[in-house]
């Protein structure tokens, strides 16, 4: 078992994954920087390390000081939680190059699934449904040959891409170079690599994802679905729930399937998950994600796995500690995300915490790393933490959430509790099954956020 | 020290111009730099990417100043115009890197008296030597370390008093 893990990250899932260790009876050690010195990784690690200046392109992406701190303080592993270094398959070759361990798949692996093109072509040779698209279309002329062979509408993304960033509806051919230039600006300016693809636009589908686990040995299993449909309008997700509601069985089976033949081909090893558009009956995978995500604990509280634990024991070289047919799903649970964020339109707010009271109670679960007094730093996400509910039925979980969201108190800044409640109130949410426009929709400034008392 | 630093395909231009990461870019190109002259090398080359860094040093000048763009964070209390007053606090000395901290020989101890570009210690990095230097000259009141300490970023190192 590894001894000692360095956590490339902070906020909540530096928090998780201390508490994974230590668990574990492994030490950790921090980092952070300038701007985190009050933050509660910092505090609750073994060890920490400043490793720069608040931005994080000197801080928290700054490979040589975060792989010299994991050398001087002994560490033999480093966890990347999300966002940041975890699917940059360089750092996880640096890592090995320095003895270090990295607790996640093979940089190969991270390769080959953050290039969109070359992951969907392995998926395509496994049998995964894929969306109809074309390769790299290197000029608008190339675009429009190929948008005329999809068939309109058609989106145009970034090969390197995420977020919602260097992403383009194109509805016809008039739109297209228009779309194709500030597509390719974007895609420039936030992965600095421009180049495109073409996939036909599945309107209005559902997001659902299937979360898998595999180890050196090849034992590769599925940990069930989850649904991220309600999204923002920049397609970052705010709620999630396991199981995935008003699915067919038969879809819901389909997914599983090929969510592991999916794993299998690539010999995946650590925590990874498959994104897919569902459309009726049809399935299509998006990408994979190859970290832990901000939405797991949806899947472990209905599991009953602790998917951060297995990613260390399989990093150990250990293998799964359990078979397919001991999981089995056992209620419903729910994610809300509570970011810092004006709730009207997203936009990230900065200032210091004045209140911090987080919910709790049967089955209810708080993964935050939020605290009275604390600085909210405009240099990172706005996700303060994540209220996870668990319950025999779908409808319990909502009203669990309802409650643990109104017992919730944020003061200082602006949050995502009053828009996860008017979700959770809204009678097509209620009904499951609502699509990716769903929430957008809901926020948009003719119809009008409902308060929390309406 | 000449420094040679773009793109590859940053022709564009306007609004479609690719946006560079300065931060990024410049802390690159001052660790290329500080790699140069730590190392005796007069040419060092570092491609990461589609970002190239190419840094020369004049041969005959071994003792050229590494730090020659993108100034760190101020290492010490600047005294614009020379004449520093008994009033001012001791200029700290701060830790750039994430190392262990080795001091130069012959090591500075309280009451050394430095020039503003003595080389005080290194941080030892990934097998790379990054000088730390005094940045003010006057006495040194403080030595915050020991010979093989780690220390991280921002750690405080040495304090100088620029008025003495």
């Amino acid at each position: 078992m590894l001894r000692k893990i360095l956590i490339a990250n902070r906020g909540e899932i530096a928090m998780r994954v201390i508490r994974a260790a230590h668990e574990l009876d492994i030490e950790t050690v921090a980092i952070f920087s300038e701007a985190d010195r009050g933050a509660l990784h910092v505090r609750n690690a073994d060890q920490a390390y400043c490793v720069g200046p608040g931005p994080a392109a000197r801080s928290y992406l700054n490979i040589p000081n975060i792989i010299s701190a994991a050398l001087i303080s002994g560490a033999d592993a480093v966890h990347p939680g999300y966002g940041f270094l975890a699917e940059n398959a360089r750092f996880a070759e640096i890592c090995a190059d320095h003895g270090l361990t990295f607790i996640g798949p093979t940089p190969d692996v991270i390769a080959k699934m953050g290039d969109k093109a070359t992951a969907k072509s392995i998926m395509h040779d496994a049998k995964v449904p894929t969306t109809p698209g074309s390769g790299i279309v290197a000029t608008p002329r190339d675009a429009a040959n190929a948008a005329k062979k999809i068939g309109y509408p058609v989106m145009l993304k970034a090969t390197a891409g995420g977020g919602g960033k260097g992403m383009r509806v194109v509805r016809n051919a008039a739109e297209l170079e228009h779309s194709f230039a500030t597509a390719q600006a974007e895609a420039e300016a936030n992965f600095k690599d421009g180049r495109l693809y073409m996939e036909k636009l599945i309107e209005a589908p559902r997001h659902i994802e299937v979360q898998v686990l595999g180890d050196a040995a090849g034992n590769v299993v599925h940990v069930g679905e989850r649904d991220c449909s309600v999204q923002k309008p920049s397609h970052q997700k705010l709620i999630e729930e396991a199981p995935a509601p008003a699915l067919d069985n038969k879809v819901r089976a389909r997914l599983h399937e090929v969510a592991l033949a999916a794993a299998r081909a690539v010999k995946y090893t650590s925590a990874g998950t498959l994104e897919f558009l569902v459309t009726g009956d049809d399935v299509y995978f998006m990408e994979m994600n190859t970290r832990i995500q901000v939405e797991h604990p949806v899947s472990e509280v209905v599991y009953g796995v602790d998917l951060v634990r297995e990613q260390i024991r399989i990093a150990s070289g250990e293998r799964l500690s359990f078979t397919q047919k001991d999981l089995v799903a056992r209620g419903h649970a729910i994610e809300c995300r509570i970011n810092a964020e004006d709730p009207q339109n997203f936009a990230p707010a900065a200032g210091t915490l004045s209140e911090c009271a987080l919910p709790g109670g049967y089955g209810v679960r708080v993964d935050a790393h939020a605290f009275a007094g604390m600085q909210i730093s405009p240099y990172y996400d706005s996700l303060l933490g994540k209220i996870i509910v668990v319950a025999e039925t779908r409808d319990e979980a909502i009203r669990r959430m309802e409650c643990a969201l109104r017992e919730t108190r944020i003061g200082g800044v602006k949050t995502t509790i009053d828009v996860c409640i008017a979700v959770l109130r809204d009678e097509r949410f209620r009904a499951g099954g609502v699509t990716i426009d769903f929430l957008p929709a809901l926020v948009a400034p003719s119809v009008g956020l409902p308060g929390p008392g309406s | 020290m000449t420094l040679a630093s773009r793109r590859a395909g940053e022709t564009g231009s306007g609004s479609n111009a690719p946006r560079v990461d300065w931060d990024l870019t410049l802390e690159r190109v001052r660790q290329a730099a500080e790699f140069c002259a730590s190392s005796g090398l007069v040419r060092y080359r570092v491609e990461e990417g589609d970002l190239e860094i190419e840094v020369r040093r004049r041969a005959a000048t071994p003792s050229a100043q590494p730090v020659a763009v993108a100034e760190p964070a101020p290492l010490a209390v600047p005294s614009p115009n020379g004449s520093a007053t008994h009033s001012r606090p001791p200029a700290v000395v701060k830790a750039e890197f994430v190392g262990i901290l080795r001091l130069a020989r012959p090591a500075v101890a309280e009451g050394s008296i430095v020039s503003d570009d003595r080389e005080l210690a290194y941080v030892e990095s990934l097998g790379v030597r990054n000088p730390v230097r005094s940045g003010a000259a006057g006495r040194v009141v403080a030595v915050h370390v020991d010979d093989g300490e780690p220390v991280e970023f921002g750690q405080p190192l040495f304090s100088i008093d620029p008025a003495a």
